[in-house]
């Protein structure tokens, strides 16, 4: 790819997204934006046909057949602005790449068109309440019947199952062998049914995810990604590409919790002169810069041909970690202003405070990457556990509570 | 501005990484720690011919003119090695006579430190300072890097003599300027007096000037000064990294093959998670560090904020690697044989010099401040 052609495809897209897409504004809010379906999957089905949708695909797939140069391009060019088209940001960048690595010739021409071109939203159902850093000890199963499959479980967690069309779920299909070698991933149709969805409370009150139940839903032929029984590649295909999509996202500058929004408001509440909480915050400064310039790092190393790999776990771990540092300072610049305040910018930073699992938990928790870059990236030994060996109906799983 | 390295960057630093592994191994420490010697002639001469003194120094003062960024990578390498030099001395020396600007004083020091041949070094970075009276200095300002082995000692001195006012009230009294000074570090006045290290790899001493001549050196030194301290923490957050990464290796290593209840140490969580938790630290100064380096080539206006985030980044997280290798490798980690204390050692020095995090942090929120 040369430089000449990227170059020109970086200044289409800066014309075309000054020319389609709105700005972003300090009012940004995902939920906000979510609740417009209708407009996203108009936005997505732009971007689709002005050619910006897919950068990386394959042509015959819908996609534009360019390489990560262009990705990162993109990217940048559309850093500025706020794209509508969060509901999306899990089939595109999960199920997508996991079907288009694994996936039947008929599933790729099948579904990935449709959800390049906003036609049909896609969420992903690994965790249960009995798996979730354990993902392997999963309990919902997929009986055969014919050409066809029973689908019976509980998943949790799951961002978007209330307007999804399509999921990529896991299920067990054979208990009899250690838990890593009796799963298959699924695609499972969301209105199918036997499907119920509902919402999932967390600990700010709000309801961003949701609890799935699956209840004798067929399965017709065709729906397994990749092999039977081979589900776990599939899973760690998809866990790969969430890890580096939550790694890199980074917090915005306008964000309750970066280094910017939190100095102005100890300004604004007088207590920005204290040298014990400016040194807070400017180390919450060099913190924020750091994992800045490290997802700048990965990126750009990605497009020097170098697969981030395991490193995305860095990225993770580094941005979670941030949060939960930022949260901290945010305490001691509200002061008791924590315990009781009628300001609506207090309640958002600590609405942001306490939204923190959704980055230290989700996507595999701060405990999983640690092991993850102890054994992938310094290359340390596993943890020789007796899971990995024992056949699924012989483990224990779970809460088990001594009774 | 690119954050990865360039071709040429890569094979510069694979050609300073084959000096330290082959001529400066930790061994020579050892060797430098029984005989007293402050660093290895031989070593510094094989570093001098690959250019390092020089590396910042323009082609017209014979340096190779290279820039900052191929600097810190080469420090990173003799970071890692522990590899005692005169290096740091010579180019915070430069640095500061490069922003000051003085032709003649380029003209005539430039050349010899971008040789290897002139060991000069800026008496800056500890505490204690210098008054002049004329062009006679008095003061006491300790540590000074490679002080001991210097011709020429670059000494920031308030001008004006004691009596006019206390002393104590430090630089900034009565609006007084600092002004630098050559400084001949034979001359009569100019007491050198080597302290024991508690690195190795440092050679540091007490500078008292009574009366000491010196020569006045014409530009602005408070800027002077200040790019120095920037292209200290710069160099040091190379130094640290370099070394940081040595002890997460090395014990990383150990961690592999040492058993305990049958097993690795290192498929215990209570052992990686701590190695993959210093690593991340390692990982994202790492990108601070080649974004402070760029920086210094490219963004000169940005250079102190992007030289500080590197410094803080890495500074006491070097420390806390530090200690845990010695944890981390149990009682032979405690050892004099064993490596670890030396790193330990390494690590506390280089946290103690040319500034701490409360004073770092500090610049740094005056930085932002005046950026909004």
């Amino acid at each position: 790819m040369s430089e000449q052609s990227v170059t020109d495809f970086r200044n289409r897209a800066r014309a075309w997204l000054a020319e389609n897409a709105p700005r972003r504004g300090a009012g940004d809010d995902e939920s906000a934006t979510r609740a417009d379906l209708a407009a996203q999957k108009e936005f997505q089905a732009k971007l689709y046909d002005a050619g910006f949708a897919g950068l990386t695909w394959p042509r015959e797939y819908g996609g534009q057949g360019l390489t990560n140069a262009e990705q990162i391009a993109f990217g940048q060019e559309a850093r500025r602005y706020a794209l509508p088209v969060g509901v999306f940001f899990i089939g595109l960048g999960m199920p997508g790449p996991t079907i288009l690595e694994l996936g039947t010739e008929e599933q790729k021409k099948r579904y990935l068109p449709k959800m390049l071109r906003g036609e049909e939203i896609w969420c992903q159902l690994f965790s249960e309440p009995a798996a979730g850093s354990d993902v392997a000890s999963l309990t919902t199963t997929a009986v055969r019947d014919g050409d066809e499959w029973v689908l019976d479980g509980q998943k949790v967690w799951t961002s978007g199952a209330q307007y999804s069309d399509y999921g990529a779920v896991l299920a067990r299909t054979d208990p009899t062998v250690p838990k890593h070698n009796g799963i298959t991933m699924f695609i499972v149709d969301m209105h199918a049914p036997g499907v119920t969805v509902r919402p999932l409370k967390v600990a700010t009150g709000a309801t961003p995810f949701n609890e799935v139940f699956f209840d004798q839903v067929r399965l017709p032929a065709g729906s397994v990604i990749g092999e039977v029984n081979d589900g776990w590649r599939a899973a760690v295909v998809m866990l790969r590409n969430e890890r580096v999509n939550i790694g890199t996202m980074g917090a915005p500058r306008t964000s309750p919790l970066s280094y910017h929004s939190l100095s102005s408001l100890a300004a604004k509440q007088g207590n920005g002169a204290d040298p014990g909480l400016s040194r807070k915050l400017a180390e919450l400064y060099v913190r924020e810069r750091s994992v800045s310039l490290f997802g700048q790092l990965l990126r750009e190393e990605a497009m020097s041909g170098r697969d981030p790999g395991p490193r995305g776990s860095v990225a993770k771990l580094a941005g979670a970690e941030l949060g939960t540092y930022a949260s901290l300072v945010a305490a001691d610049v509200l002061g008791p202003a924590v315990a009781a305040s009628d300001s609506e910018e207090v309640r958002e930073v600590l609405n942001a405070a306490l939204s923190m699992p959704g980055s230290s938990v989700a996507g595999g928790t701060n405990e999983i990457q640690r092991n993850i870059i102890g054994e992938r990236v310094l290359g340390l030994p596993k943890d020789p556990g007796v899971d990995r060996s024992t056949p699924f109906n012989q483990l224990r799983v779970g809460t088990m509570r001594k009774n | 501005m690119a954050l990865i390295l360039s071709g040429d960057e890569e094979q510069f630093r694979d050609s300073v990484r084959r000096v330290v592994v082959e001529r400066s191994p930790l061994s020579k420490l050892r060797e430098l720690m029984s005989s007293g010697q402050p660093y290895d002639a031989d070593v510094w001469k094989q570093l001098s011919e690959l250019g390092l003194p020089g590396l910042v120094i323009p082609e017209e003062h014979g340096g190779a003119e290279a820039g900052y960024s191929v600097l810190s990578v080469a420090l990173g390498e003799l970071g890692a090695g522990l590899v005692a030099s005169p290096l740091l001395a010579g180019t915070l020396a430069a640095g500061a006579l490069l922003r000051l600007g003085d032709e003649a004083a380029q003209a005539r020091l430039l050349p010899g430190i971008a040789s290897g041949e002139l060991i000069a070094t800026l008496a800056s970075g500890g505490t204690g300072t210098a008054r002049a009276d004329g062009d006679t200095l008095t003061g006491e300002i300790s540590p000074v890097l490679n002080a001991a082995q210097a011709r020429v000692l670059l000494v920031p001195a308030v001008d004006g003599p004691a009596e006019d006012g206390p002393a104590e009230d430090g630089p900034a009294e009565d609006g007084r300027a600092t002004v630098l000074f050559e400084v001949d570090a034979a001359a009569p006045g100019v007491t050198i007096t080597p302290l024991p290290a508690l690195d190795h790899s440092r050679s540091l001493a007490r500078v008292t000037l009574d009366g000491a001549p010196g020569r006045r050196l014409d530009g602005d030194a408070a800027a002077a000064l200040g790019f120095a301290t920037d292209l200290a923490n710069l160099a040091l957050a190379s130094e640290q990294l370099g070394a940081m990464a040595a002890c997460l290796l090395m014990t990383a290593e150990y961690a592999k093959i040492r058993i305990a209840f049958g097993r690795p140490i290192g498929s215990f969580q209570g052992v990686k998670h701590r190695l993959a938790e210093l690593w991340t630290t390692w990982e994202l100064a790492q990108a601070a560090l080649r974004d402070a380096a760029r920086a210094a080539d490219e963004r000169p206006a940005d250079f102190p904020r992007a030289a500080l985030v590197a410094r803080l980044a890495v500074s006491a997280s070097y420390v806390d690697a530090a200690v845990a290798t010695v944890q981390l490798h149990g009682g032979i980690g405690f050892t004099w044989e064993h490596d670890a204390h030396v790193y330990q050692k390494n690590a506390m020095s280089q946290h103690a010099l040319f500034g701490g995090t409360d004073e770092q942090l500090d610049r740094l929120t005056a930085l932002l401040g005046a950026r909004g």
